[in-house]
């Protein structure tokens, strides 16, 4: 069995629970142990403007394990990564030391992206999603700042994972437009502007659905619908699954191994599609 | 901090690289909210390079950047515009200016500072408190949240607080 650290990240506990239930299933279903990190706290999110107290934060969490650390969270997963660039610098690591309680000497992160892509690999898929058309929505921090998991302008690794699950990616112009998500509480509509111009700009490429890796991405796109729907006066209705959600589908989990029903938008039109593709074949 | 100094400072907690900006403008063409921003990132840039410090600081855009970090992976310079906005939040956050913005952050890192991890609701609640305008909107996704059992108090518990302290007093004013 694969040992992989796991950082929740504080949604996991709120708003986003859906994603942590369904990322624990997911693995196990995998053959892949998550084993929590010990005291993790939080990563700073965008709200830490001092860059070494953002990098002493993620600092803290990257010592607790020397396993690599698996986030499902962009925003956890690419401060984390700026805090393994940063740390490169000897003046910003020897600060950083100093206040730590096990020194900081090196770190592997991933996001749950590369875990799934890397355990599918080769992996026989019960259940084709065929005929399911699937936005996938990289957002900003995925793949911000570059030399991390896939290019930050042409990146194709959620295009990838979703043909091998059978299902049809379909490219929407806006995939790696910022949610807003991060100034959503003081610029409520600013942020909902953004979010609102990619969920229509997903319809308009015919998808079924968005897939979402962020949980702050999926509180917009999904919890936040209704709002936008009221705001703009139009009928959305698009379903917004998380990616471990996706794939547990796929993997033949129950709708509570993946939490479905804590999701705002339904995704039973969705998994409906999925079964009548099934028993046409 | 007078306008010579105000430069020197946000190029210390932003990086050299500032120096070399050609102000060819990736930056704002790069940008997801730069329509309703009064100075471009681009501009806001050359605003510190020239010591306008109150122009700088009074500026909207720094509380309209997302952090999404597009303008951080394209400059040219190697210039980092999203650590550019981070120093000058902190500047103004040290100055003792205050805005609804600014307000928000100051919540956030207290959260963290305090119990090592953020309650959602807890910070949505003291900031409404502070801002009642936003109240209806965050009541309005609260019902959401709750009714689909994804509203907790308790983000769980972080045994090594006093690290954490550490981490602020030591790097907070770096």
């Amino acid at each position: 069995m694969t040992e992989i650290a796991y950082y929740p990240g504080c949604v996991s506990r709120a708003t986003g629970r859906e994603y942590d239930i369904s990322t624990r299933s997911v693995a196990k279903a995998l053959g892949i142990e998550l084993i929590e990190l010990e005291d993790w706290s939080c990563c700073g999110a965008t709200h830490v403007p001092s860059e070494a107290l953002a990098v002493g934060l993620a600092a803290r969490n990257l010592t607790q394990s020397t396993l690599p650390v698996m986030t499902t969270c962009s925003i956890c997963y690419s401060n984390l990564r700026t805090a393994i660039l940063r740390l490169e610098d000897n003046g910003m690591r020897a600060r950083v030391n100093s206040v730590l309680e096990r020194k900081y000497a090196g770190a592997r992160v991933m996001h749950v992206v590369e875990m799934l892509s890397e355990a599918l690999k080769g992996r026989e898929i019960p259940i084709k999603l065929n005929g399911i058309k699937v936005s996938p929505y990289y957002g900003c921090l995925l793949t911000r700042p570059g030399s991390g998991i896939d290019s930050p302008e042409h990146p194709r690794i959620l295009e990838d994972l979703v043909r091998g699950l059978g299902a049809e990616p379909v490219e929407s112009p806006l995939k790696m437009l910022c949610c807003g998500g991060p100034i959503f509480m003081p610029r409520e509509e600013a942020a909902l502007e953004s979010t609102y111009h990619i969920i229509k700009s997903a319809k308009r490429s015919g998808a079924d659905a968005i897939m979402a890796v962020c949980p702050l991405c999926h509180l917009m796109l999904d919890a936040k619908q209704g709002a936008i729907e009221k705001r703009y006066g139009l009928d959305l209705r698009m379903p917004v699954l998380y990616v471990t959600q996706l794939v547990g589908i796929a993997l033949g989990l129950g709708p509570e191994d993946l939490a479905l029903e804590m999701n705002s938008v339904s995704p039973l039109p969705l998994l409906e599609k999925v079964y009548q593709s099934i028993a046409k074949e | 901090m007078d306008d010579a100094a105000f430069t020197d400072e946000v190029i210390r907690l932003a990086g050299d690289e500032i120096r070399t900006c050609i102000q060819c403008g990736t930056c704002s063409s790069s940008c997801s909210t730069a329509h309703l921003m009064d100075n471009s990132i681009r501009r806001l840039i050359r605003l510190v390079l020239e010591g306008r410090r109150d122009e700088a600081l009074s500026s909207d855009s720094i509380w309209l950047c997302t952090s999404c970090l597009l303008c951080t992976v394209r400059c040219p310079r190697g210039i980092r515009p999203k650590a550019v906005v981070s120093a000058l939040r902190q500047i103004y956050e040290r100055e003792g200016l205050r805005n609804r913005d600014e307000a928000f952050e100051r919540i956030f890192m207290d959260q963290i500072r305090n119990k090592g991890r953020i309650s959602e609701v807890l910070l949505s609640a003291a900031y409404a408190l502070r801002n009642p305008d936003a109240t209806v909107p965050i009541m309005e996704m609260g019902i959401e949240l709750i009714t689909k059992g994804k509203v907790s108090l308790d983000p769980g518990t972080v045994k090594g607080m006093d690290e954490v302290r550490r981490i602020f007093e030591g790097l907070e004013n770096d």
